[in-house]
Formats: C-alpha cells, sequence, structure tokens
C-alpha cells in the first residue's frame, strides 16, 4: 500500500505516500485497525482538519520523512526552544491563525515532531516580553481590576531582574 | 444627535464587539491542554510574566503542572520566604525537583510549608541555605518520604539530628550531600547508613568529625554506592578506605583529596577490589608513592579522571604505569608533582591510548619540566588544555611548537615580564601603586 487518500474537512482529497502519512499516529492506528493496509481505494476521513491546514501538514511530513522518531516527553529535561530548524522556522512564517490551526492539527494526528515545533513557536513568541507586550501580541484583555493587577505583580516580581 | 452620528457610534459598537469577540484568538482556538503544552516550555520568569497578562492566563500559568521543576538559582537573593511560599501552594504535590542553592534568605518556616503542601519532592537543593537548621529536615522526614536527592551542603547549623531524622522518613534517599556541615559527626552518618540502604552517592567534603567507624558503617550497609567524596575528612585512614573497597565493589567515583593519613594501601585495596573506578582524586595524600599508583594503573584499567596534585613522592614510574595501565585516561592533574621529568611526559605522550583520550594535563609547579615534555604531547590530539603555571623551563618557543600541532589547545602559563633595562633612571614609575605602596 504505497498510497493513502486522506479526506479533509471541507471534502479535499489528497493522496499521500503512506509512509509519509504514517508520521501521524493517529492515521497509522486508523489504517491499522480497519485493514486498510490491502485497500487501495479507501478513503480515510479526518473531519477536524480542513484543506488549507492538512496540505501544510503533508507538506511538513514529507519535508521531515527521513527524521529520527522524535524523543519521548522527558520531564526530567530542561525543554529548549532555540532548536528550531531553519526550515520549520520558515514554513512556520504563519499568521495566528494557521499557526494556532496547525497545534490542533499535530495535536489530533499525533504527529509529536510537529506538535512540538509549534509548541515551541508559540512559546517564544512569549519568551522575553513583558506582560503587556504579551497581551498585545495575543490580543489578550487585560481583565485584573487595578488592584488584583498590583497584587499579581507584586506575587511576581521577584523573577525579576532588580 | 444627528443621524450620522448615530450611524457613527453604531458603526463603533459593531466594530468593537466584534473586536472583543475576535481577541484571544489563542484562547478560543487552543484547549488548556496545548495551552499547558506551550507554557511547558516556559522559564520561571516567563511564568510569573503570564501570570500578570489575564485571569485565565493567571491560572494557565501557575498551574501545577508547569511547576514540577524549580531551580531558582538564578534568583538566589530574591527568593524570600513569602516567594517559596507561595510557589509551595501552587505546585502542590505537583513539585518533583526544587533547586533552591544559594537561597540564603529562606528559613526553616518557609521550608516547613513548603513540606507540608509538596509531598512529592524527590529532589532538593538547599546547599548554602545557611539559615537552616534541622528543623528543616524534620519537616522533610515528616512529609517528604518520596525524597531521593538531598543537598545540605554548606547548611553550617545542621547537626546530626538532620541526619537521623532523614533516615528515619527519606529511606529512598539515593544522593546525599552533607559537604561543610562541620557539625555532623559519625553518629549521623552511621544513622544515615542505616536508614537509608539505597545510597548511591554521598559526599561530606569537610566532614572533619567523621571517622573510620563512620565510612564502615556506610560501606557496609549502602553496597549501592557508586560515588562518595570525603575531601578534606582528614581523619581518616587506610581502614576508612578499606572497607569501602570491600563493600562497594561499583565505585565509580572516589574523592580522597586531604585525607592525608591514608598510605599505599588504600591504594592497593582500591586496585584489588574496585575495577569500576572511574575517577579518583587524592590531591593532597602526600604519603602515595609509585609503589600504590603501580597497583592502581595495573588493576582500573577504566580510570579517566585522577588527581594526583601535590602527591609529591611520585615520579616518573607512575606516568609509565599509567601509559600502559590506563587507556582511557583523559584528565590528569600532576600540580605540585615536583619530581615528574620529561622522560614521565614522554611516557605518557607517546602511550598511544592516553594520546587518544587525554584532554587536560595539568604540569603546573612541576618544576623540572622542559620544552622536551611539550615536544612529547604532539600526538596527543585530543588534548584541549595544558597548565603550566611556574614551570620555569617551559618557554615561548615551546609553546609555540607545541601549537603548530595542536593549534586549539588552551595553554595556562605565565611568564614574568622581562627586568627593565637597568639605564632606565625613572625605574619606580614603572611599578604599578600597589608595589609602590610596598
Amino acid at each position: 500500500m504505497p498510497n493513502i487518500k486522506l479526506q479533509s474537512s471541507d471534502g479535499e482529497i489528497f493522496t499521500v505516500d503512506f509512509e509519509i502519512a504514517k508520521s501521524s499516529v493517529t492515521i497509522k492506528t486508523m489504517v491499522e485497525d480497519l485493514g486498510l493496509e490491502d485497500e487501495d481505494e479507501e478513503i480515510v476521513p479526518l473531519p477536524n482538519v480542513n484543506s488549507a491546514i492538512l496540505r501544510k501538514v503533508i507538506q511538513w511530513a514529507t519535508y521531515h520523512k527521513d527524521d529520527p522518531p522524535p524523543p519521548e516527553d522527558d520531564e526530567n529535561k530542561e525543554k529548549r526552544t532555540d532548536d528550531i530548524s531553519s526550515w520549520d522556522a520558515d514554513f512556520l512564517k504563519v499568521d495566528q491563525g494557521t499557526l494556532f490551526e496547525l497545534i490542533l492539527a499535530a495535536n489530533y494526528l499525533d504527529i509529536k515532531g510537529l506538535l512540538d515545533v509549534t509548541c515551541k513557536t508559540v512559546a517564544n513568541m512569549i519568551k522575553g516580553k513583558s506582560p503587556e507586550e504579551i497581551r498585545k501580541t495575543f490580543n489578550i484583555k487585560n481583565d485584573f481590576t487595578q488592584a488584583e493587577e498590583e497584587q499579581v505583580r507584586k506575587e511576581n516580581e521577584w523573577c525579576e531582574e532588580k | 444627535m444627528t443621524d450620522n452620528h448615530y450611524i457613527h457610534k453604531k458603526r463603533s459598537n459593531v466594530l468593537t464587539r466584534v473586536f472583543l469577540e475576535d481577541e484571544a484568538l489563542i484562547n478560543k482556538k487552543l484547549p488548556k491542554e496545548l495551552l499547558l503544552r506551550i507554557f511547558s516550555y516556559l522559564d520561571v520568569t516567563s511564568l510569573c510574566r503570564c501570570a500578570q497578562v489575564s485571569k485565565a492566563w493567571n491560572v494557565l500559568a501557575l498551574d501545577g503542572s508547569n511547576w514540577s521543576r524549580i531551580d531558582l538559582f538564578n534568583f538566589q537573593t530574591d527568593v524570600e520566604g513569602p516567594v517559596l511560599e507561595n510557589i509551595s501552594r501552587r505546585c502542590g504535590g505537583f513539585l518533583r525537583q526544587i533547586l533552591l542553592k544559594g537561597c540564603l534568605s529562606l528559613t526553616d518556616n518557609s521550608l516547613r510549608i513548603l513540606a507540608q503542601h509538596c509531598n512529592n519532592i524527590e529532589d532538593i537543593n538547599l546547599n548554602m541555605c545557611k539559615k537552616l537548621t534541622d528543623t528543616t529536615a524534620q519537616a522533610l522526614s515528616k512529609h517528604c518520604n518520596k525524597l531521593q536527592r538531598v543537598d545540605l551542603g554548606s547548611c553550617s547549623a545542621i547537626t546530626d539530628l538532620s541526619l537521623k531524622a532523614l533516615a528515619d522518613g527519606c529511606s529512598h534517599l539515593t544522593h546525599v550531600n552533607i559537604s561543610w556541615c562541620a557539625n555532623i559527626t559519625e553518629s549521623g552518618v552511621i544513622a544515615l547508613a542505616r536508614g537509608c540502604r539505597k545510597l548511591e552517592s554521598f559526599t561530606s567534603m569537610g566532614c572533619v568529625q567523621l571517622t573510620n567507624e563512620a565510612v564502615g558503617v556506610l560501606a557496609s550497609h549502602c553496597s549501592n554506592l557508586s560515588a562518595i567524596n570525603l575531601h578534606g575528612c582528614t581523619n581518616l585512614q587506610d581502614a576508612a578506605v578499606l572497607s569501602l573497597a570491600e563493600h562497594c565493589p561499583n565505585l565509580l567515583y572516589l574523592c580522597l583529596s586531604l585525607c592525608s593519613q591514608l598510605t599505599d594501601a588504600s591504594l592497593i585495596v582500591l586496585a584489588q577490589r574496585c575495577h569500576q573506578l572511574h575517577t579518583l582524586e587524592v590531591a593532597c595524600c602526600s604519603q602515595f608513592t609509585d609503589t600504590g599508583f603501580q597497583a592502581l594503573a595495573r588493576n582500573c584499567r577504566l580510570l579517566a579522571k585522577l588527581d594526583l596534585e601535590e602527591c609529591v613522592l611520585i615520579t616518573d614510574a607512575t606516568l609509565i604505569h599509567l601509559a600502559l595501565g590506563c587507556p582511557r585516561l583523559e584528565k590528569l592533574s600532576l600540580s605540585h608533582c615536583e619530581l615528574i621529568t620529561d622522560e614521565g611526559v614522554r611516557q605518557l605522550g607517546t602511550s598511544p591510548c592516553a594520546a587518544e583520550h587525554l584532554t587536560v594535563l595539568d604540569l603546573d609547579n612541576c618544576p623540572l619540566i622542559t620544552d622536551a615534555s611539550l615536544d612529547h604531547l604532539i600526538s596527543c590530539h585530543n588534548l584541549q588544555r595544558i597548565e603550566l603555571f611556574d614551570c620555569q623551563l617551559i618557554t615561548r618557543i615551546g609553546i609555540r611548537r607545541l601549537r603548530n600541532f595542536l593549534p586549539n589547545i588552551k595553554v595556562h602559563a605565565y611568564f614574568a615580564p622581562a627586568t627593565p633595562p637597568p639605564s632606565a633612571t625613572n625605574a619606580r614609575t614603572r611599578y604599578c601603586r600597589c608595589c609602590v605602596l610596598l
């Protein structure tokens, strides 16, 4: 079964090399559970991913098809965010809406490498910013009262350099 | 109010509403678990700033799952009681590791609150938290039974009571550091050894009251020990090393520096029993001789790091044995080994195996070595650093020659400035101000 057909939520059908599609644990499991390995015409529906995002995901998985499997999450290890490859960085120069959709798709399709790199990208959008800058970056409304804001500021000021 | 104005106002209301609904795409799109996944990549400072962004982000940023491992070393002077108490409450059972090294102002009371809230701590570093007393260890003993690693180094107020408490409550301890806790005596260490049989690493630098008996009980009860640092436990004698060698065959790391009562008998028994030894530090064990190191080199073939600083009796013979017996040698300190000559360095430098792995070589204060030694090292292509301070016979030319072969090597040497020519009349003004004062 060299190819597999994936159907996006808006009905578009993508024909993908099964080896590439397998980087999605969700698709791999579905194919195995449904015994689709020997079918050529079976279509795997992906109701949670639209065609624009699915196209991006396939592009990412194709580029990374020969990567070694990503390491398991190790909570003992400090998580780095400065190790995003330049290809990935370029690939993820997208608007926030697309970036968040990619996170959702990577999570739903269970593609750990893509989930890691997209989450790191968002973390990098937060790092080094003041609370006000973070609000601006993500359009978040400050819903603290003045008194509350002062209190959370006080509670957290120890982490700031004096 | 004109119609125009009304329309304008209405439109701006609509715009505001759209804008409000549209705000925080991130919150609208991503469920909590994925936001937390993003937050898991954030450092402590970023998390504290996220906590100030909005009410929803406050809850997310302070979610205990982000705080299972906390290293406050960079904030040490700012970490006062209330900060740790807040962290304790927000982390609760999530907290597994907390590194508070150097947080000098922390008191027993804050640590008690931490222990009460965070029962699942496995690793706590309290090094240099000098205000802490036995009360802290007692709180850990009572509430944190899963503790595996505890560092109480330089908590100089603690006594044997701390070790007894840990022995009672924390039987899973594998790593203990009580360096520079000068009040600790053999009874504390014996209690610890009896209560914590799983110990793998024990560090007690400068615990001058430690005895042979204490080390003996430690060794016989904790046979999993693989790393022991007894630096400066000056009362120890060969009997202590004998027990270690007898009971702890898996020793990988051993530091006996400044235990100057030890003799070759220690090295010989280590050679007989501890064949896994990877690192041995015996600086200032001034009774060790070539005989001891001969035995060691013949049997401990995995030795990679060896600190022989001020083992003043050793000669080139030791280097010959190391060159033959220890093919993995990476770091070797021969500082102040004043009998070493070019011949010893030649043996080392030409042994094919040492040449393969050797990365650091300390030869400072070896007064007999000359540029010929450096010539013997040119084939050590992994050599990254060499110490040559106070090697009076080493010249700039010799170093330059070595650099031709090993261009990236770091050479630490010092050459006194040439004596100013006597013709200079105002010679005094050449001295720096402090010299003038003298």
